[in-house]
């Protein structure tokens, strides 16, 4: 990398001020669809010094629409805020309103939450890892990695009936119980998923495609910018903090189940791979620590469809970072607010921060890398203010162009 | 550690003339006024270091539209409450918390509550771009989804 | 005769191009679950392309809302003829689960017609390809 280079990210790095000042409102909260101008991102040349986007694209009005139906019916309407990490928005809908309530869950309930939850968090990292596989220009290890994914869906699906949207939650409980017998095989597919991690994980240590597009690459960020920002997940835990919901502020079985949280200091895109496929192994660790060790008794308590008067706020650790959901009751059989927060919206000002400065040939990579959910850069229009010059690309020409800026003697282009 | 910090807001809120009300173990309501909004977050960032702002929800009071601020500090979750009259502007903590742009834009779009200081106070965040301005915000109580839906063409059109 | 070819290259070898209107990506990643080896769309010839003026078929996933009303009639129009629709999901039938919110539509045939429905909130990958097919035979 040239010094220009550095040069260029020692100026734009932390300036929040700069941001502030001269920029438009930018991010998806949620994956968007393939429409002109959804990110603009403008150009001196070969360097990124703005960048543009449009959000509003998923914006369905939940938060309305939960004041005028009934407590139970919200649960499995916020699940389907996010398709891949739904099972931990229903949960933490889930804890903040049983918390208004004097119930209390079961442990046998909290224990399989923990369990969903961390199968969840599993087959969003594999996702992930696949996606960035694909934006780098290596399409095998997003075969690889999806076929791997199938295992965890398998489990789920057979504990809970659905690979996607389990609708395993309910009030001060779970829906169904875990299957008889079903133990042995789950920590022996564990350890199958423990081994798979760490193949890849070797794999982008080592394999010179990933190496290029992702060691160093987005590499100026502070821990001060990070806390500035108010990011949260892995992308407060790739720069060193230690941020994470289950070890600060545990929920469901988290405080009885051995955790160890995994975070990095290179503050790059490959320390957000490493860490991503660590955190796969410890959840693995989690999950067969939780079903051999699994307490006996109801997985559910009945509870009356009125909820008492007050609020309650809970948090969650999804796959992407911190969920948050506020809950305000005035006793009625409908909720009087919810507000809930996604963790992308929590990340996008960072993801401004780390753009700047980057070429245009690593924003596939660097959007990916803070895994919005799926598909935000579906259309993208550029601007560059050196030779004024204006276009339009779509998501996968701009992911040819990185590949060709990268490898420009490769034939396959696969 | 999370005891002193509870302490600590409790001193400050003396000094701004503000509430405190500890809604249960872990999570504590702070009632402050509009004019002491700025300057008691300030403690709270630049003094006591709770950095981490979670989000910023709106509710709609009635007369008044009620402004949250989320902090999480440790095993605590601290909710600053401040209420602005329905026409009036709050004040904007984007310079004392620059993590804070989007949740104002937020809470701008969904109630109509400007923030001053916002450097991005006129653009919208979620809404469409065909919003009519004169739709009043839609999680005001005395909106109505069916009208909204009416006025952004969203309902099906009559088959031929 | 040639039609009869271009007919046949079209059924064998369906391009699709999907877009997601406003949906919550359960039904995206089923989609592209099925391109995975397990499911693998491909070995029917199909293939995800790039940009709408090279597809066959158009895959809608989520229902749409008022912003994305606009770019998926545009959509629709880039679409060479002839041209199909495949709607996944309850979302993109009906509403699905946000019928009655304020931003979003009732569906998508209220935009832009539609060919065949593949129900489910998402639909499983198996589900998706036997839509696809079935309306393939369809056409021939």
């Amino acid at each position: 990398m040239s010094t220009d280079v550095d040069k260029r990210r020692e100026e734009s790095a932390g300036l929040m001020e700069y941001s502030a000042e001269n920029l438009v409102p930018f991010g998806p909260i949620h994956p968007s669809l393939k429409e002109p101008e959804y990110f603009k991102i403008i150009l001196e040349g070969e360097r990124i010094v703005d960048v543009i986007p449009r959000i509003g694209y998923v914006h369905r009005g939940l938060e309305k629409a939960a004041e005028m139906r009934p407590w139970v019916q919200n649960m499995y309407m916020f699940e389907r805020t996010c398709g891949i990490c739904s099972f931990v928005h229903s949960l933490c809908y889930g804890q903040a309103v049983e918390g208004l309530t004097i119930f209390q869950v079961p442990k046998r309930a909290e224990y399989i939450r923990l369990i969903i939850c961390e199968m969840e968090r599993i087959h969003s990292h594999l996702l992930w890892v696949g996606l960035m596989g694909h934006w780098a220009g290596f399409d095998t290890l997003f075969m690889w990695v999806w076929q791997d994914r199938e295992v965890v869906l398998d489990l789920v699906e057979a504990i809970s009936g659905n690979r996607v949207h389990k609708s395993m939650n309910a009030f001060c409980g779970v829906r169904r119980d875990m299957p008889e017998g079903m133990e042995k095989h789950i920590v022996e597919r564990m350890k199958f998923m423990t081994d798979r991690a760490r193949y890849y994980r070797e794999i982008i240590d080592t394999e010179e495609t990933m190496l290029e597009r992702t060691q160093k690459v987005g590499a100026h960020v502070t821990q001060d910018t990070v806390e500035k920002l108010c990011a949260v997940g892995p992308m407060a835990r790739y720069v060193g903090l230690r941020q994470d919901v289950r070890l600060n502020n545990p929920y469901a079985a988290y405080g009885e189940v051995p955790f160890e949280i995994v975070t990095r200091n290179e503050g790059d895109v490959q320390a957000l791979l490493r860490l991503r496929l660590d955190e796969i192994i410890a959840s693995a660790n989690m999950i067969s620590y939780a079903v051999e060790n699994l307490p006996d008794g109801p997985i559910k308590v009945k509870i009356p469809p009125v909820i008492p008067a007050g609020e309650h706020s809970s948090r969650c650790e999804a796959p992407r970072g911190e969920i948050f959901y506020y809950v305000k009751s005035t006793g009625g059989r409908t909720p009087d607010r919810v507000k809930s927060r996604q963790p992308t919206l929590a990340n996008l000002p960072l993801a401004l921060e780390i753009l700047k400065g980057q070429t245009l040939a690593d924003v596939p990579v660097v959007l990916t890398a803070i895994d919005p959910c799926f598909g935000c850069m579906d259309r993208m229009s550029f601007l560059d203010t050196e030779k004024n010059k204006q276009w339009t690309w779509s998501g996968e020409q701009l992911r040819q162009y990185g590949i060709n800026y990268y490898f420009p003697d490769r034939k396959d282009k696969a | 550690m999370s005891e002193n910090i509870l302490e600590q807001i409790g001193k400050i809120a003396n000094e701004t003339n503000s509430k405190v009300v500890t809604l249960r173990k872990g999570e504590t309501v702070i009632e402050v006024e509009k004019d002491n909004l700025r300057n008691f977050i300030t403690h709270l960032v630049q003094d006591l270091k709770v950095r981490n702002l979670t989000t910023i929800t709106g509710l709609d009071l009635g007369q008044e539209i009620g402004i949250m601020y989320h902090f999480s500090y440790e095993r605590e979750t601290i909710h600053v409450r401040t209420k602005v009259a329905k026409t009036s502007a709050a004040p904007s903590i984007v310079k004392i918390i620059p993590g804070a742009i989007l949740y104002e834009m937020e809470v701008h779009d969904m109630f109509g509550t400007g923030f001053e200081g916002n450097p991005w106070n006129d653009k919208k965040l979620l809404l469409p771009d065909n919003w009519p301005s004169d739709l009043p915000p839609p999680l005001l109580k005395s909106s109505k989804p069916a009208e909204i839906r009416k006025r952004l063409h969203l309902e099906a059109e009559p088959k031929k | 005769m040639l039609e009869q070819l271009a007919k046949w290259a079209r059924t064998r070898s369906p391009w699709v191009f999907h877009i997601n209107a406003s949906s919550c990506n359960g039904c995206d990643i089923e989609l592209v679950a099925s391109l995975t080896p397990r499911y693998d769309i491909e070995r029917f010839g199909a293939v995800l392309v790039p940009s709408p003026r090279h597809a066959d078929v158009l895959i809608v996933t989520g229902t749409v809302n008022a912003q994305t009303k606009e770019p998926l009639k545009r959509v629709y129009s880039q679409l060479p003829e002839p041209k199909h629709v495949i709607a996944i999901g309850a979302c993109a039938a009906t509403g699905g689960v946000f019928k009655g919110c304020y931003n979003v539509g009732q569906g998508i045939q209220d935009v832009i017609p539609v060919d065949m429905f593949i129900p489910g909130c998402p639909p499983r990958p198996e589900a998706i390809m036997y839509g696809v097919l079935k309306l393939l035979g369809e056409v021939e």
